[in-house]
């Protein structure tokens, strides 16, 4: 065979292994999967009907006055994939997919992330979704942004899901006043507190809310005085750290070392080689891969995670389990129950996961995705699918908006950021041998000045802010 | 008045239009141009390595002081070196030797600890045997990889790196769909499980990343051996040096080649069940390993075996030092030493360190 004509039949077989590899496995399938009706559904219309029925008479139009729209509405969710993000995107994606079928009637068409629903419809609205996908980078993020925004026109973006993404999403906000944007995970301080976009709804809180209640738990009931911080470069840890900092701080806790480590580091060893062997613990903010190399190595160097280590909300997630063993014990931050036995919670887990068993339904991004969907659709319900005059009363629906969602109830403060409750949490062994977590204290309703103790004028969270320095505890550090 | 014969001939061009006398003074300021790079160099290293001194003697010897934490620290060093050096060495002999720009060799690591990740945690088998057998079918894959793509392009270097691209591109997202995107971490085995006693300052160290730093240093002396004192080891030198020639001389290229290749194959897949064991496993770290293996190329230069031990230690070195050691204001900037580094040596000698001149 002459060269040639084996270069054509290795290019032919090689073309078609790629082909069948591509194929396998993104077909929709063809039975589409209906949802399970939820008893406890946590909000106030029935699941699995078409045609949601108004409950509340939507603020500022007269109902009758505007005609139901029966134009399809456009839902960009704009979430982290590819790569080491694969899973990131799957909660996100599924999380938000959710929501259209528990509450909006829809249908699934398939497992994967970017599978489509069927038949959803809010306010009688049919939902068109739109994907989005970036890497954690802003300027990514913005792109996006813009395609769905300009291109395909999208009514709302649920999105983005990456601390950095989010400060410039709600900054190009500012410039699309048509289009609502509603926040999916991003947890920097300053895309509510000082950002201040009229159009953009935070219903997850920020990063330092998470971790509310960590702080004191060190102080008061591990009893540490001094404390050092571990964390991965950027605003997401910047944020979970300011939190941690401002309250363990105002009860005269001090905060010694701030280390922060460039995410693509990969040995993690001798940052913590360099912890200091005079604190009392260590606030490890990393996610995803680091956390495991952190653990591992201190795990070598003879440290024991459960006795001298807090996590922040990326640690406290079902990815930490591959750690193994060692995580028993060990307790940090969370804006999700995980391992709470109430029955709402448990009754959306179980659903969820009915839906979608690949999805870690107990991770903060699952259910914040889900809940910004929720509100979507109780707000679009409120006003019976009106977006005109750019969104007014939407808007103004989403504002007022006190929902009940999978982890708690919520109410919006002035800047639309959320409200929350946090969690306290920690690993355990469940029955069976695996890893799974407690809940070890709820604190409610957490506001994003943590009583005070930061403003829209307070620099914003960063390697060495805020200072640690004494004051006034936020008010739920009393219950302690 | 400077003997003409005795006098070095400069390199600066204008001096040889000129004439054949050659003020001496002109002598000495190219001969200063041309050691002002090791100059450099050498003054950074002193500088950087007074810097970590002051830094880690400041508190005295004692167990209080900054020197416990230096040992640790640098036995990371080393470690993540040892690593470096087995993930890039079958990269510098595929490279020195084919020209080929292997950019799948992070997928190969990758794969090569996903296998033996399934083979010990979802089939129960011994880590010795799991990395063994990972080790070799990993290194099969790349021979038939370079068998099937690789071996009628040769010479053609864009069209290489593309199909390597390619082919790193469907690994990793086959491993994606297979292993998922939650990182691994394949056990240690037991008979390193337990950590070892140093003896100084009552510190003990990882048994594992110590015995990764000796079989760094095993395989490069099996490898220096093989490569300088058997006759197989100097056809692939004499193939490094000058392929056409080599081939010329009745050397059968191809086979030397697919050797290499299944070498360095073998390589890059234990590299990654060691990687897999001291760090971890996850989607992007082909990548970050193809880059930390290029890296160590550019830097120990294309073939040679010391410059790629050379390659590593430095390259780990400034990256977990630079980490530890800088100022606190500069400490985020560790990331820009390292490159600066990569930098530093393109500049001063870009065929890399140890690279034998090019013909």
């Amino acid at each position: 065979m002459g060269s040639r004509s084996k270069v054509f039949v290795l290019s032919t077989i090689t073309a078609l292994v790629v082909v069948l590899s591509g194929c396998s496995g993104n077909a929709p399938s063809t039975a589409p999967v209906t949802a399970p009706p939820v008893t406890a559904a946590p909000v106030g219309t029935a699941p699995g009907t078409a045609a949601p029925t108004v409950t509340v008479a939507p603020v500022g139009t007269a109902p009758g006055t505007t005609a139901p729209s029966t134009e399809p509405l456009k839902i960009g969710v704009l979430a982290i994939c590819g790569g080491p993000f694969a899973t990131y995107q799957l909660e996100a994606f599924l999380g938000a997919k959710f929501a259209l079928l528990n509450l909006a009637g829809g249908t699934s068409a398939g497992q994967g992330p970017e599978d489509g629903v069927l038949n959803a419809t809010i306010a009688g609205r049919p939902v068109q979704l739109y994907w989005g996908c970036s890497d954690a980078t802003p300027d990514a993020a913005v792109a996006q942004a813009r395609l769905l925004v300009e291109q395909q026109h999208v009514d709302i973006l649920l999105g983005p899901e990456s601390g950095d993404e989010g400060v410039a999403i709600a900054n190009y906000a500012k410039t699309q006043p048509g289009v609502t944007f509603i926040n999916g995970t991003s947890g920097a301080q300053i895309t509510t507190l000082q950002v201040q976009a009229p159009n953009f709804f935070r219903f997850g809180g920020d990063g330092a809310q998470w971790m509310a209640g960590v702080g004191t738990y060190a102080y008061k009931v591990l009893g540490w005085k001094k404390m050092s911080i571990l964390a991965e470069d950027y605003s997401y840890p910047y944020t979970l750290a300011a939190g941690v900092i401002a309250e363990f701080c105002s009860e005269g806790g001090q905060v010694t070392q701030r280390t922060y480590v460039p995410l693509s580091t990969a040995d993690w060893s001798s940052y913590v080689a360099q912890i200091p062997s005079d604190v009392d613990g260590t606030l490890l903010l990393t996610g995803g891969t680091n956390t495991t190399n952190v653990l591992a190595a201190y795990k070598q160097l003879g440290g024991d995670p459960s006795k001298k280590m807090l996590g922040g909300s990326s640690v406290m997630d079902p990815t930490s389990f591959v750690t193994g063993d060692s995580l028993v014990g060990m307790a940090g931050g969370s804006p999700v129950p995980q391992g709470s036995t109430d029955a709402t919670w448990t009754a959306w887990v179980n659903a969820i996961q009915n839906v979608y068993p690949s999805v870690p339904a107990q991770s903060l991004f699952t259910v914040i995705y889900y809940n910004g969907m929720q509100a979507i659709i109780e707000a679009m319900t409120k006003v019976n699918g009106d977006l005109s005059n750019n969104h007014a009363a939407f808007n103004q629906a989403l504002s007022s908006l006190t929902p009940t969602f999978p982890n708690g109830k919520i109410t919006l403060d002035a800047n639309r950021n959320a409200n929350i409750p946090a969690y306290v949490t920690q690993f355990v062994k469940d029955a069976s041998g695996n890893l799974s977590f407690n809940v070890l204290k709820t604190v409610s309703e957490v506001d994003e000045t943590f009583g005070g103790l930061f403003s829209a004028t307070s620099p914003a969270p960063g390697r060495d802010q805020p200072v640690c320095q004494a004051g006034t505890p936020p008010p739920w550090a009393a219950n302690f | 008045m400077a003997d003409s014969d005795r006098v070095e001939v400069p390199p600066a061009p204008e001096a040889a239009a000129i004439s054949p006398h050659v003020d001496s003074s002109v002598v000495a300021s190219h001969r200063t141009r041309r050691n002002l790079g090791p100059m450099i160099w050498a003054a950074l290293i002193v500088f950087g390595a007074g810097w970590i001194a002051i830094q880690v003697l400041r508190n005295g010897l004692g167990t209080s002081g900054n020197v416990p934490q230096f040992i640790i620290i640098t036995l990371g060093s080393v470690s993540l070196a040892a690593l470096f050096f087995l993930a890039a060495v079958g990269l510098t002999l595929i490279f020195g030797l084919m020209r080929v720009v292997n950019m799948a060799h992070g997928s190969l690591y990758l794969l090569g600890g996903y296998c033996a990740w399934a083979l010990t945690t979802k089939m129960g088998v011994d880590w010795w045997l799991a990395a063994l057998i990972a080790m070799l079918s990993v290194g099969v894959l790349g021979l038939v990889m370079e068998q099937a793509f690789l071996r009628w392009n040769l010479g053609q270097d864009l069209r290489q790196a593309l199909i390597t691209i390619a082919i790193s591109v469907i690994l990793a997202d086959q491993m994606l769909a297979n292993f998922g995107a939650m990182p691994s971490v394949l056990p240690t085995p037991t008979a390193l499980a337990q950590p070892f006693q140093l003896g100084l300052y009552n510190l003990s160290y990882s048994s594992f990343r110590l015995f990764v730093i000796g079989m760094a240093l095993a395989i490069g002396l099996l490898l220096w051996l093989w490569i300088q004192r058997t006759r197989f080891g100097m056809v692939i030198r004499a193939g490094i040096d000058d392929r056409a020639m080599a081939s010329a001389l009745g050397v059968n290229v191809q086979v030397v080649f697919a050797i290499a290749f299944f070498a360095g194959s073998c390589l890059a897949a234990l590299s990654g069940v060691l990687g897999g064991t001291m760090l971890s496993l996850a989607p992007g770290q082909d990548v970050a390993f193809l880059t930390s293996s290029i890296v160590v190329v550019i830097i120990g230069g294309m073939g040679s075996l010391g410059g790629a031990a050379l390659g590593a230690a430095l390259l780990a070195f400034v990256e977990t030092y630079s980490g530890v050691y800088l100022p606190q204001n500069l400490a985020p900037y560790s990331m820009v030493v390292t490159f600066l580094l990569v930098a530093a040596v393109l500049a001063v000698r870009p065929q890399g360190l140890f690279a034998r001149a090019e013909r």
